[in-house]
């Protein structure tokens, strides 16, 4: 009465394509997508217009910030201006970027009720999952790269290309300062990949778009408090913010990197652990909401 | 039943891990790093100002700065982040002056710090340099990073 | 390969904690049959079609598709199959046309030509730069079946694919099946309306809270259906009943008025003879289909499940 066929049919007048679909067709879709979501395009935008503002209010005013680090050189040099912007930007800006797509990103298949319509084509989850990780990844560099670029570039424009004072008190020459304020913003990299690993994980498992933004900056939050408690020298290496104020160390006469490598690892560790988690999450989820 | 086992299971792994990190840890902040660290940095910063000042003969090396660093007085130990580290630094000026400090010195966790000097010395905020323009006083306050391993 | 079944489910078997979704579920579709689910909503009919597309895994059982398992080929037991369960969800905002595009390129890219076709064949042609978020429900309904044809299937699974349409809608729906049924697709239908499975499908399984109660062709379910009911509504429904039940009618007194059940003949008989004894005849309605009626005994809560022939056999009299 049962018949099982173990034996794979052979394509009737189907005859489907040639190529599979893979993780190639899925990126395209999601980029798609991505690009027509007001979201995505409004905080490119954010990230290209906030920065020249930020630095021309910052350079209009006389008492400068000197509670953060180089907060006191912004009118010596330009080149202080993206180091003070990327040590507020690490406070919870960075993680709120990394988490404003990536934490939408699954649930929001969630939201529309379009798992079924995803999982009934031709592609499988894992596809989708690492279609969707890609573009979270590929459009957190991009607004990353977007927003150091206009800080940077607005540092140099508005206030100069003066030598900067280095973390040893040492004169840095206009040119190696460039170098070394790319470096920095670059030194970021990794942990703005550790933490849309962690949006990602938090939109897989929660569902819930508002949780999946909110949650990683709650986080990245929780994570600053905690490492700045005096005795837990330990414990704040392993926390997915400590990497982003890694990049001091390249400013001292005799650059040290230790902590940037720390940190390297750090992200990478974070970065696997949530990746896997939203993976497997994924694979095995019953697919019973839309 | 099941995200309840989960989230117990996570919440109980990050305590776990900040108690044993917490507990193992060593200090990453110490009297000799910052010392070192404030020295160089002083006298780099203290020829900067000379040259503010216009005044010649003077190189890091000439000034030879030495800092002697004590957090709370003598009944906390002398290691960790926070803002009640007091620093003497000594050095020689331009006309060959052994000279005499203390310097505020306010350490983050973040092993960066900002240290502020007695203005008596080092002058006030801002200074007016040969051109007669009011500038930022460089070792009026100044930040700087205590080198790590890792 | 006509020989392999589209659809081939042994002892599948779904719990949810405590609620048993999907009962060891067995059900055989061949090639070119045009296929009914039935069951009331809760039977299990969506969780079943939910493991038939890969979106859950059943706790026990096997699951043949086109002869392909998804322990064994992954993705790949979906090739030449296509549906939508539930509403079909697009992205609102999005135009009808674009997310027939995505979803032709999440297939491979074949389906790109097809898009007119597929759009002419639904009916939506003209709305399809309009975005979803502005369809109305049915014409959403229709770009389901559209995205659906876009994979140009040989499996076509349609759950519910009337609910919540107006009438008018519903009949454009069946119909619409109906022309793909007709075109030699395999399709199988799920639906809580036994005259949407009757008007379609050949075959049918009946569910009620995960297990099967009924499972063969819709014509041998006819004749196990319960004769013609009647309600009617006399001067006199007690002297009425009394010769109704005289005549060999099933009878039940209802709130207000009688059901009648029987053949027609001796409906039309106790209508003469009603009149004759000087009851005067208020009402005479048809009640559901004699299918319909067969339909929610199988279905209803307080039938027992374990013994589904006894509650067939029981309701044919």
């Amino acid at each position: 009465m049962t018949i099982t066929a173990t034996t794979t049919p052979q394509p009737t007048a189907t005859a489907p394509d040639k190529r599979r679909p893979g993780v190639g067709a899925a990126l395209r879709w999601e980029i798609v997508k991505l690009a027509a979501q007001i979201r995505s395009r409004a905080l490119l935008a954010v990230a290209l217009i906030i920065p020249p503002i930020v630095v021309a209010v910052l350079n209009g005013q006389q008492q400068p910030p000197s509670d953060t680090i180089y907060g006191r050189h912004v009118h010596d040099s330009g080149y202080a201006m993206p180091l003070l912007m990327l040590a507020w930007a690490a406070q919870w800006v960075l993680p709120l970027l990394a988490a404003v797509v990536a934490g939408d990103i699954f649930a929001a298949e969630d939201q529309h009720g379009t798992w079924k319509t995803l999982l009934t084509r031709s592609v499988s989850r894992t596809h989708i999952f690492w279609a969707k990780t890609l573009t979270a990844i590929g459009y957190n560099l991009l607004v990353l790269v977007v927003f150091a670029g206009g800080t940077i570039a607005a540092g140099m424009l508005i206030v100069g290309t003066q030598p900067l004072t280095g973390l040893t008190g040492q004169a840095i020459a206009s040119g190696t300062a460039l170098r070394l304020v790319v470096t920095a913003w670059a030194t970021t990299i990794a942990p703005i990949i550790g933490f849309t690993a962690l949006a990602l994980l938090l939109s897989v498992r929660t569902r819930n778009p508002a949780f999946g933004i909110a949650a990683p900056v709650v986080i990245g939050f929780v994570m600053q408090l905690l490492g700045s408690v005096t005795g837990l020298d330990l414990t704040r290496k392993f926390l997915l913010t400590t990497p982003l104020e890694a990049w001091h160390g390249l400013f001292a006469q005799h650059p040290f990197t230790g902590p940037l490598a720390t940190g390297l690892a750090v992200s990478a560790g974070w970065t696997i652990i949530c990746l896997a988690g939203a993976y497997l999450s994924l694979r095995r989820r019953d697919i019973t909401g839309g | 039943m099941r995200p309840i086992i989960t989230r117990t299971l996570t919440i109980l792994a990050v305590a776990a891990g900040i108690t044993a990190t917490a507990a193992a840890g060593h200090f990453d902040i110490t009297k000799t790093g910052l010392e070192r660290a404030l020295g160089p940095t002083f006298a780099n910063l203290y020829v900067q100002q000379a040259g503010i000042l216009g005044i010649t003969g003077i190189t890091p090396t000439t000034i030879g700065a030495n800092a002697s660093c004590d957090k709370g007085g003598p009944k906390v130990a002398d290691v960790g982040a926070g803002p009640n580290w007091i620093c003497m630094m000594s050095w020689t000026d331009n006309k060959g002056q052994h000279q005499d400090g203390k310097f505020e010195v306010t350490v983050r966790t973040d092993t960066t710090y900002v240290a502020g000097g007695p203005s008596k010395i080092v002058g006030l905020a801002t200074i007016t340099d040969t051109h007669g323009h009011d500038v930022t006083n460089p070792v009026f306050e100044f930040d700087g990073v205590i080198p790590t391993g890792s | 390969m006509s020989d392999v079944l589209a659809v081939d489910a042994v002892g599948l078997t779904k719990t949810y904690g405590t609620l048993t979704a999907v009962d060891r579920l067995s059900l055989q579709v061949g090639q070119g049959e045009v296929y009914g689910v039935l069951g009331p909503n809760g039977a299990g009919k969506t969780t079943f079609l939910r493991m038939l597309f890969g979106l859950i895994r059943p706790d026990a059982g096997t699951l043949h598709i086109l002869g392909r398992t998804w322990d064994e080929h992954g993705i790949r037991a979906l090739d030449g199959v296509a549906g939508f369960i539930e509403s079909p969800k697009f992205y609102p905002g999005l135009t009808g046309r674009k997310n027939l595009q995505l979803l032709a390129g999440l297939d491979g890219g074949a389906g790109r030509s097809r898009i007119d076709e597929v759009l002419e064949t639904v009916d939506l042609r003209g709305r399809e730069r309009d975005k979803v978020g502005g369809y109305s429900f049915g014409m959403r309904q229709r770009l389901g079946v559209a995205a659906s044809l876009l994979r140009d299937p040989r499996l076509l699974v349609l759950d519910e694919p009337a609910n919540g349409l107006d009438p008018a809608g519903i009949r454009d729906m069946r119909a619409l099946v109906k022309r793909l049924a007709g075109s030699g697709l395999t399709v199988l239908l799920s639906s809580h309306d036994m005259a949407e499975v009757e008007e379609i499908c050949d075959d049918v399984t009946i569910m009620r809270t995960g297990a099967v109660v009924y499972h063969g062709s819709i014509a041998a379910l006819r004749a196990k259906a319960p004769e013609q009911a009647h309600e009617i509504h006399t001067t006199d429904d007690e002297r009425a009943a009394l010769l109704a039940r005289a005549a060999e009618l099933e009878v039940t007194r209802l709130d207000d008025g009688l059901a009648v059940r029987g053949p027609q003949p001796q409906i039309d008989a106790l209508v003469a003879q009603l009149i004759g004894e000087g009851i005067a005849l208020r009402r005479l309605t048809r009640r559901e289909t004699p299918l319909e009626a067969l339909f929610f005994m199988l279905t209803e809560p307080d039938t027992d499940p374990a013994a589904p022939e006894l509650a067939i056999t029981g309701a044919a009299r």
